[in-house]
């Protein structure tokens, strides 16, 4: 079956159950990027019924 | 080949100085290219991140670096959280939209950072703030770094143009006024236009206490006024106070609960990239180590000073960047870090390190700092030449009890500083004859270094303005001695206190400017812009015929400048008044102590007046209203008419005459005749007539005149002057600075001129450039510190220094790409060289180059 929400995905991390912003199927969305002056990661809160975007990395 | 010394000899009391070099390896260095060979970042990593650093300078108002542009997330959630909190009370929205913003905005994170946090959703990217002035974000959905996507900036644009603080303020001002005011020649737009702000943000009790001590204090206030209102029997001239102060202390708790958060959230990021990306061990363990210190600060207190530079940076963002847009970097950064140094570096007991794992760290928070984007209009971003914004923190002086206020974290900051060769943040030194010569040193090497900071600013003056001002304080809670003594630049060169409480909140209390320049060139006509705008810029105050007397002229100036200073200061209140009812900063209010213990928002309270505007190009007036009377009113070789005629004509045909009016006496030579009307200009005129204004925090209004780079901006759109200036050309470059290259009899002639400028004044810029080859030599410190001493001793408020030569300013216009860490300092601030256009480039070129003969040393009483 074809991978289509962001929980499949490898830049998914689930929060913490003691976070502070803890919510059931909530996660913090990591990406590694790079340009010209070099590597940065990027963190933004998805949900795991999030459809997928085009960085999406099937989970392994 | 041109090397960087000259073979200068002095004969000075009996002895020949030569100005040989202090380090003798500086002799083969070419002149052309000495500031290429001064930077040494202490570390490796700081080399690295400095080679990579994402600048966001600006040059004649584009940035410098592609990619740069305004992110779309900031005004996205705000958005959002206005439209969903309809009926809430306005200082809850406020709350919940720094929440919304803060919980969903996207995080980043860079390689060897140690510092973590930034304030937009991309490394080259800016917020932008729709609640503020649409005219701001308007100018950048008009240009190429409009956020995207484009028709979402456009919609919320749109949105927010009811509800804007200048969609609020602006009925209740006629709009022709405010088109003068627009025209930024004669008067600075109004707060509510331009959106740019000054704060001070007491990061010392988020240092101290943490923000979960600050949520317990905020419940506990909200209990007590709730049982407050349940007790019997009821007393409605008390009871309904508690409304709005609940209200805010609800405010404070979402704010600093979003905050703690926040900032959990990123150390999260950190353990990710740590065990998801990372393969380097060594990197692994330290971003687990800021991990942790994330999880920690600034909930908790801070016990380290790896702790300390953390919950620092996030309160600047949060203050600076994400509640609400202010520019500076206000903060007496040694005081405040001091007892974490003690923790770290001395005690050893948290965070353990030795002195230069501090200064790395210094640089690593510059770096941070030069990375930071500020979503300005291009308006502003013209008047900060080669810079991003304007970063300025303040260390030295003295403490309460007197003592010198000098520790090893200044000598660790001041080291850093000149190691890592960065333009910002820029740097101010409280200068006493009680500070250690230890830390002396560091600021003079930073200074022949080139890097035009520390600035230099008279530590009694500035802790006797501030219990000057306490007495005016409306809650009677103004300044104490020990409180007055904490005071740091608010931003440029305007003191104001720095601590728990009673700090600057909003560039309503001070800042702004007008242009004297620009006013005494409507005032020569009926307060008509002939030059620039082509419309009447002020009152009718009569034609050039109805001037008949040096008086009449100095009246219509008066009548002109009390027309801008009207307007500049009353839109700034009625801003503050708009600022309190719909831009609140619950978390601001979170972290100061009087707001705190009174429920109010930080806009609000004011415990501390600190009230100035900044009037820029006062020095080409002044040399104006000089050679008129001079050359019209003494010495009857020309009439007024006849000066009108030349002007008009932008002195073209009038070589003649240009040259009498370019000869006349002018400022910073120690001239009689020109200081005594400059001075009386400067005491009666620009700060008597601002002294007489009341604001907001009950106390008066004083000059700060410091030009930044609005000194060309605003020189490009006046006309020709009675001083000889052509139309169009730059203006003075300081608040009280000699025009450039007008001051001919050295250096401390300009000290004697500047001293006698005393009544009416909060601060005046004195910008000098010095000679390279004598700064560098053996003697350079002994001269430089006679020379602070005389200048502490005439009780002149600041002074600030370029040391570089002109050979290697020159090459680098011709070869920019060499010259990447040429430094200078503009005025309050200092620049990337080759960064500036090259207009502004010029200006700095033609700068007296300051050398010092036997009779400065002389009057300065060298012991050499």
């Amino acid at each position: 079956m074809e991978a289509d929400t962001c929980k499949q995905c490898a830049q998914f991390f689930s929060v913490p159950k003691d976070a502070d912003d803890y919510e059931a199927g909530k996660a913090d969305c990591v990406l590694e990027k790079e340009d010209e002056k070099g590597k940065y990661w990027l963190s933004k809160p998805v949900t795991e019924n999030s459809k997928r975007c085009d960085s999406f990395r099937l989970k392994r | 080949m041109n090397q960087m010394l000259s073979a200068k000899v002095l004969e000075y009391r009996g002895k020949t100085l030569d100005f040989s070099p202090e380090n003798p390896a500086e002799a083969k260095i070419p002149a052309d290219e000495l500031h290429e060979h001064l930077q040494k970042p202490s570390t490796a990593r700081t080399k690295r991140l400095k080679e990579r650093c994402r600048w966001k300078h600006a040059s004649a108002g584009e940035f410098v670096e592609k990619g740069v542009r305004a992110g779309i997330e900031r005004m996205r959630y705000i958005t959002e959280a206005h439209k969903a909190s309809i009926g809430q009370p306005e200082v809850i929205r406020r709350a919940l939209g720094l929440a919304n913003v803060l919980n969903k905005s996207t995080l980043v994170l860079q390689p060897d950072e140690c510092i973590v946090g930034y304030h937009a959703e991309d490394p080259n990217q800016f917020p932008l703030y729709p609640e503020l002035s649409s005219m701001g974000v308007q100018d950048f959905l008009m240009s190429d770094y409009a956020p995207q996507p484009a028709e979402e900036a456009a919609e919320i644009h749109k949105y927010w143009m009811p509800y804007s603080l200048q969609a609020k303020c602006q009925p209740y001002f006629d709009p022709t006024d405010l088109r003068r005011m627009y025209q930024f020649s004669s008067m600075e737009a109004p707060p509510f236009v331009s959106g740019y702000n000054s704060i001070v943000p007491p990061y010392e009790t988020v240092l101290q206490d943490g923000l979960l001590a600050r949520i317990k204090l905020a419940e506990s206030h909200i209990a007590d006024a709730q049982k407050a209102m349940s007790a019997f029997p009821w007393d409605g001239t008390k009871g309904l106070d508690y409304i709005e102060k609940i209200d805010n202390w609800k405010a404070m708790i979402i704010a600093c609960k979003a905050v703690i958060s926040w900032a959990r959230r990123q150390g999260r990021l950190c353990k990710i990239v740590a065990e998801h990306f990372e393969t380097n061990p060594k990197r692994q363990a330290e971003l687990l180590e800021i991990a942790d210190i994330c999880h920690r600060v600034p909930a908790e207190p801070c016990k380290g000073l790896k702790d300390a530079f953390q919950a620092k940076f996030f309160t600047f963002l949060i203050c600076h960047a994400i509640e609400r847009y202010a520019s500076g970097y206000a903060q007496k950064e040694d005081s405040l870090l001091w007892p974490y140094y003690k923790a770290s570096v001395i005690d050893k007991s948290f965070q353990p390190m030795d002195h230069m794992e501090v200064v790395e760290l210094v640089e690593m928070e510059r770096l941070k700092v030069s990375e930071h984007g500020a979503g300005k209009s291009r308006g502003y971003r013209e008047i900060f030449p080669g810079a991003n914004d304007l970063f300025i923190l303040t260390v030295g002086g003295t403490n309460a009890d007197g003592s010198d206020a000098c520790t090893d974290m200044t000598d660790a900051i001041l080291e850093g500083a000149k190691r890592i060769r960065t333009p910002e943040p820029s740097i101010v030194f409280r200068y006493s004859k009680k500070n250690r010569e230890k830390t002396l040193h560091w600021v003079f090497e930073c200074i022949r270094d080139g890097l035009g900071y520390p600035s230099i600013k008279n530590d009694d003056i500035g802790t006797n303005q501030m219990l000057e001002y306490s007495q005016y304080s409306i809650t009677g809670n103004g300044a104490t001695n020990e409180e007055a003594h904490s005071w740091a630049c608010v931003l440029c060169m305007s003191p104001g206190v720095t601590g728990r409480r009673k700090t600057q909140k909003t560039r309503s209390e001070g800042g702004g400017a007008l242009f004297p320049a620009k006013i005494l060139e409507v005032a020569l006509n009926d307060g008509y812009d002939w030059s620039y705008a082509d419309m009447q810029l002020g009152p009718n105050t009569g034609g050039i015929e109805t001037l008949k007397t040096f008086d009449d002229v100095l009246e219509a100036f008066r009548k002109q400048y009390r027309y801008a200073l009207q307007m500049c200061l009353s839109t700034k209140d009625v801003s503050r008044y708009f600022e309190i009812r719909c831009m609140q900063m619950p978390f601001v209010s979170a972290i100061d102590d009087g707001c705190m213990e009174l429920g109010m928002d930080a806009n609000a309270l004011s415990e501390q007046p600190n009230g100035w505007q900044n009037p820029v190009t006062t020095i080409v007036a002044a040399n104006s209203l000089v050679a008129i009377k001079k050359l019209v009113f003494d010495d009857k070789k020309y009439t007024l008419e006849q000066l009108n005629d030349a002007l008009m004509a932008n002195w073209e045909g009038f070589d003649e005459m240009r040259a009498d009016f370019r000869k006349a006496p002018k400022w910073g030579n120690d001239d009689p005749y020109a200081d005594e009307i400059i001075t009386s200009f400067y005491e009666d005129i620009i700060g008597g007539e601002m002294r007489k204004i009341t604001n907001y925090s009950g106390g008066p209004v004083l000059p700060v005149g410091q030009a930044v780079g609005a000194y060309m901006e605003v020189g490009s759109r006046t006309g020709p002057t009675p001083d000889g200036r052509f139309g169009g050309e730059a203006a003075d470059d300081g608040g009280i600075s000699p025009y450039m290259g007008t001051d001919k009899k050295g250096p401390t002639a300009v000290l004697r001129s500047v001293a006698k400028v005393q009544k009416n004044q909060k601060a005046n810029l004195l910008n000098q450039r010095l000679s390279v080859p004598i700064m560098r030599s053996k003697h350079g410190f002994d001269i430089w510190h006679s020379y602070m001493n005389t200048w502490f001793d005439l009780n002149i408020d600041h002074v600030q220094f370029n040391v570089v030569s002109t050979e290697e300013l020159r090459a680098a216009q011709r070869e920019p790409e060499k010259h990447h860490d040429l430094i200078v300092r503009v005025s309050g601030y200092s620049a990337r060289f080759v960064d500036i256009p090259t207009y502004g480039q010029n200006t700095i070129i033609a700068r007296q180059e300051q050398d010092f003969g036997a009779e400065d040393l002389e009057f300065l009483d060298v012991d050499i």
